[in-house]
């Protein structure tokens, strides 16, 4: 056995876990959960621009998307701003990293991180009394082959906070009310945050935990480098729920079948015969599949089955105009919602780099404007598709010199050639059966991106505005003065894009249809070709609107 | 004869400020130098005799008689709400003073109006005309004021502290009024001969606007008969949802709480649940029409003693709502749905389509947006039936809707009608 205190730990790992699970570390190594290439990228998008490299915490040989090597070069080479959020701000969520005084947020390093959980102290607590009361350490020595909910969220509960939300938790406005036990509460979190409980996620409700819809790809990689998340994650809603086609599935043929050995954790084994549902990347899932014509989810930890309900082919998911929406864009019930972002880099203070392990100058803090769950705003993501967005980010940056003066105040960085804010596709991972009503989209432009607003003649004039740029709203993307839809912000991501003045105004346009028609899902057939408005001239139409 | 009375008033001052000034000795050892409007006045006019001298003749506490000797009748505004804070009191009285018996003094006291100066500023040697800055020394943070001028206030943790400050305090940054915009200030509608008379307001909206029946909202009987002008045309409204008042004794897991504070906090620190700056919710004001209305005061009140929570945490003390006019009014409104299909505006929202739940987190309300356990104290929620009328669609409603939008579309990006 090896001496160090965390076998799993970086430094460890290859001696430690690899000798028995080389298949898993080789993709670990590789994803983007121990890289971090993508948050790196998307910082120094945000702060400094591209440098024509690829980075990581730390550098690395691995292979791309293609199959092709790739070397990626170690974050503390990174000497700017984007360099030192990620090594003084962001690191700290990198399964490589090891956190022990953090509510809610300690993590071992590692292998660990993940398969051997620490309690809310990080202090073990676990059958070997010269260990007992220790921190930071695991909770115990008992492995844990298929991780809890809780695990994920040590992470996933900053920035798009997706583990909060999809518990029904909520960190907006931070008021630290109602109090717990006379603490701020009721749910504390990590950087004097805390949570309130909102309606939680529909499949997180019916007990379905982040693992259930996870594959272990998703998670630990595949065994290529990608450089944003929507690239490694393989699933899809579409996989259980159908789309335009129904679900797709492929019969297992083996024992040695991938889905079989990944069950073997699970209450319940994959055996040959049957038909494993397959993700968006065309692989199997090794816990969803075909049982007497239905799509079926095991519980990997709670054994309990799932039946998802397909909707391909259902009147309210056949209408011709929503073919280009993504799933979430009707069916998200909230999606958080950050304004503005105030990071502030003060070299009069040190900060600790928890890659190099050092403190150096330059500390950063954070402020925000304004937080939101509902509505939110839509826009094409880099599918072409229509999805739920938000800011992504709104970075003001300001920098502080050793003396005191204010090297930067309040900047906005360029963004694909000019100073613009951003917002980015995202799926909030708080899912509602009932979806956003068609006139409640169509109706309200704040789902377009115009912000909360008043409507004067043909403009539609925000109502909270940016402390910058006070003709702007905070809360938006889009204005329209006198007819004209302009753009301010961009959406982050390859051809991504707000939508432009004709699709806005085909939006708009259909509550001519609306109010009359509302009941899609009652098969109104006005809604299964493309909307034909000179009926409303009709002698039909006609009639109707002249009766009393 | 108008004339003749005013003729002799006005003689009749000069010579008494003439004869002030022969007759007094002040100034041999008080060197003040007068300016603004009193500046040829005598001492003794305001100061009253050099045996019994009035050392502050503005103070409420004596009804300002020597300004009342020339500014006759406005002393009554001292009867009044600015200085009475009668409503603020009986809030007081039947929420915290249960479990504070001084909670009205400990919190609630700064903003009472002390004397004339209180608002004619420069002090009262240099007396003017009151300004809006010295209005929003007391209409500060959540009360009607800052709004006018574009200002909301920020969630009260230390996370959402920063921006533009105004007299101490962080606002976001809100499309202001249009009167404001245009440059109308507080008194141009509040005069003075209206706060003496105890009224809101010296003019209502249509004592300067015609109601154009250009718009087709205008055109519809039941909008102008049932609402306030300010229900549509009130642009946002600061709403504070869940006002937390956190008492700490002997407690210093107080540094904890990341919230804003001054050295006015003394025990308490104040916190909201939530805070929203969009369209305001709706009901029935106290001449029974559709009003704005907003959360003044959903209370709740936990004391901590040697930080363990002392009696019942997050005791919900009042969940009052009141009608009023939020002062944030543009020619623009929301469309028809904002109202005709939103039954969370008016408090109606349906269980499934909670987002808060307030129940689990121990807050006795099963949602802020449900009418059930909560009252408007100066008028109504506007009732579940009513609502359901208003919601229908009938043709009428339809037709209404369909000119709205078509006359909206028609102009978005230059497009045709068809």
């Amino acid at each position: 056995m090896l001496g160090p205190r965390n076998p799993s730990d970086y430094r460890n790992w290859e001696k430690g876990c690899g000798p028995c699970h080389p298949y898993q570390l080789g993709r670990l190594q590789g994803s983007l959960m121990y890289t971090n290439t993508g948050m790196i990228r998307n910082i120094q998008l945000t702060w400094e621009g591209e440098d024509g490299k690829l980075y990581a915490t730390r550098g690395s040989d691995t292979f791309d998307a293609a199959g092709k090597p790739l070397k990626l070069k170690p974050v503390a080479e990174l000497n700017n701003l984007s360099g030192e959020l990620y090594r003084k701000f962001c690191s700290r969520c990198h399964i490589g990293a090891e956190v022990g005084d953090s509510t809610g947020s300690s993590h071992a390093g590692g292998c660990a991180a993940c398969h051997f959980p620490v309690n809310d102290d990080a202090t073990y607590t676990g059958s070997d009394r010269e260990m007992r009361g220790r921190n930071p350490y695991s909770a115990s020595h008992r492995m844990e082959p298929l991780p809890p909910n809780q695990v994920c969220a040590r992470c996933h509960n900053r920035s798009g906070r997706i583990a909060l939300s999809y518990q029904g938790l909520y960190d907006g406005n931070n008021g630290h009310v109602p109090t717990r036990n006379g603490q701020s509460g009721p749910v504390p979190l990590s950087g004097n945050r805390n949570a309130v409980h909102i309606a939680p996620d529909i499949h997180a409700a019916a007990g379905m935990e982040c693992i259930d819809c996870h594959t272990s790809r998703d998670i630990m990689g595949d065994g290529y480098s990608y450089q944003n998340l929507y690239h490694q994650v393989e699933i899809a809603c579409e996989d259980c729920h159908g789309g335009t086609a129904p679900p797709a599935y492929r019969v297992i043929t083996g024992d040695g079948d991938e889905a079989v050995r990944e069950s073997r954790s699970y209450r319940m084994q994959m055996r040959p015969g049957m038909a494993m549902v397959l993700t968006a990347k065309g692989r199997a899932y090794s816990n969803v599949f075909v049982k007497d014509g239905k799509v079926q989810v095991l519980g990997k930890r709670s054994g309990k089955i799932f039946t998802a309900k397909v909707v391909t082919g259902t009147p309210e998911h056949a209408i011709v105009g929503h073919k280009r929406l993504e799933c979430h864009s009707c069916h998200s019930r909230t999606v958080v919602q950050c304004y503005g972002c105030h990071t502030t880099y003060d070299l009069r203070e040190n900060g600790m780099d928890f890659i190099t392990g050092e403190e150096t100058p330059g500390a950063f803090s954070e402020t925000e404007d304004y937080r939101m769950l509902y509505p939110f705003p839509l826009a094409v993501n880099q599918r072409g598709r229509i999805s739920a967005v938000t800011p992504g980010c709104q970075t003001f940056i300001s920098v502080i010199g050793e003396e005191g003066n204010k090297l930067r105040d309040e900047d906005v960085a360029r963004f694909k050639g000019k100073r613009q804010l951003r917002f980015a596709p995202f799926y909030s991972h708080n899912t509602g059966k009932k979806a956003v009503g068609c006139r409640e989209c169509h109706a309200n432009p704040r789902f377009l991106g115009f912000g909360q607003h008043v409507i004067e003649g043909a403009d539609i004039m925000g109502t909270l505005m940016c402390d910058k740029c006070p003709d702007k709203p905070l809360d938006g993307f889009l204005t329209m003065d006198d007819g004209r839809v302009r753009a301010f912000a961009a959406i982050t991501r390859e051809h991504s894009r707000p939508l432009n003045s004709g699709e806005v105004r085909r939006v708009f346009k259909v509550n001519l249809c609306i109010t009359c028609h509302d009941k899609a899902r009652d098969k109104d057939a006005i809604y299964a070709k493309k909307l034909e408005y000179r009926a409303l001239d009709d002698t039909v139409h006609k009639r109707l609107l002249s009766r009393p | 004869m108008r004339w003749t009375t005013l003729y002799i008033s006005a003689c009749l001052v000069a010579l008494n400020i003439g004869l002030g000034h022969a007759a007094e000795n002040c100034r041999v050892c008080h060197r003040v130098e007068m300016a603004g409007a009193h500046r040829s006045l005598a001492c003794l006019s305001c100061h009253v005799s050099e045996s019994a001298t009035v050392a502050n003749p503005a103070a409420a506490t004596g009804e300002a008689a020597p300004c009342n000797s020339c500014h006759r009748g406005f002393a009554a505004i001292f009867d009044h709400v600015m200085a009475t804070r009668s409503r603020e009191r009986a809030f007081a009285d039947r929420s915290f003073t249960k479990v504070d018996p001084n909670f009205y003094r400990k919190n609630c006291n700064s903003c009472h109006l002390k004397g004339c100066l209180d608002c004619h500023q420069g002090g009262g040697h240099r007396i003017g005309t009151a300004s809006a800055d010295l209005c929003l020394n007391c209409h500060r943070g959540y009360f009607v004021g800052n709004d006018y001028f574009g200002r909301a206030p920020r969630e009260d943790s230390l996370r959402y502290q920063r921006g533009k400050r105004f007299q101490g305090e962080y606002y976001l940054t809100m499309r202001p009024d249009i009167h404001a915009e245009k440059g109308l200030t507080c008194g141009d509608c509040h005069s003075m001969q209206s706060l003496a008379k105890g009224q809101k307001s010296a003019k209502g909206c249509t004592d300067c606007h015609r109601i154009s029946s250009r718009p087709v909202e205008h055109r519809i009987r039941a909008h102008l008969e049932k609402l306030e002008c300010y229900a549509c045309h009130s642009a946002w409204a600061p709403q504070e949802y869940g006002s937390f008042f956190l008492r700490f004794t002997d407690s210093p897991t107080r540094e904890d709480f990341w919230l804003k504070w001054d050295e006015t906090s003394g025990e308490y620190l104040r916190s909201a649940y939530l805070r929203k700056q969009d369209s305001p919710p709706l009901g029935l004001n106290a001449r029974g029409r559709v009003s704005p209305i907003r959360p003044q005061f959903i209370a709740y009140y936990t004391h901590i003693v040697r930080d363990k929570a002392e009696g019942r945490e997050n005791q919900l003390l009042a969940a009052e709502w009141k009608a009023y006019f939020p002062h944030t009014i543009r020619r623009g409104t929301v469309m028809c749905d904002d109202c005709h299909d939103s039954p969370r505006r008016f408090l109606l929202e349906s269980s499934q389509d909670r987002i808060y739940r307030l129940e689990e987190d121990g807050m006795t309300l099963g949602s802020f947006w449900d009418q059930r356990g909560q009252t408007v104290i100066n008028g109504a929620f506007l009732p579940e039936a009513r609502y359901r009328r208003l919601s229908a669609r009938t043709n009428a409603f339809q037709k209404g809707y369909l000119e709205k939008w078509q006359t909206f579309v028609n102009r978005v990006d230059g497009s045709s009608s068809r």
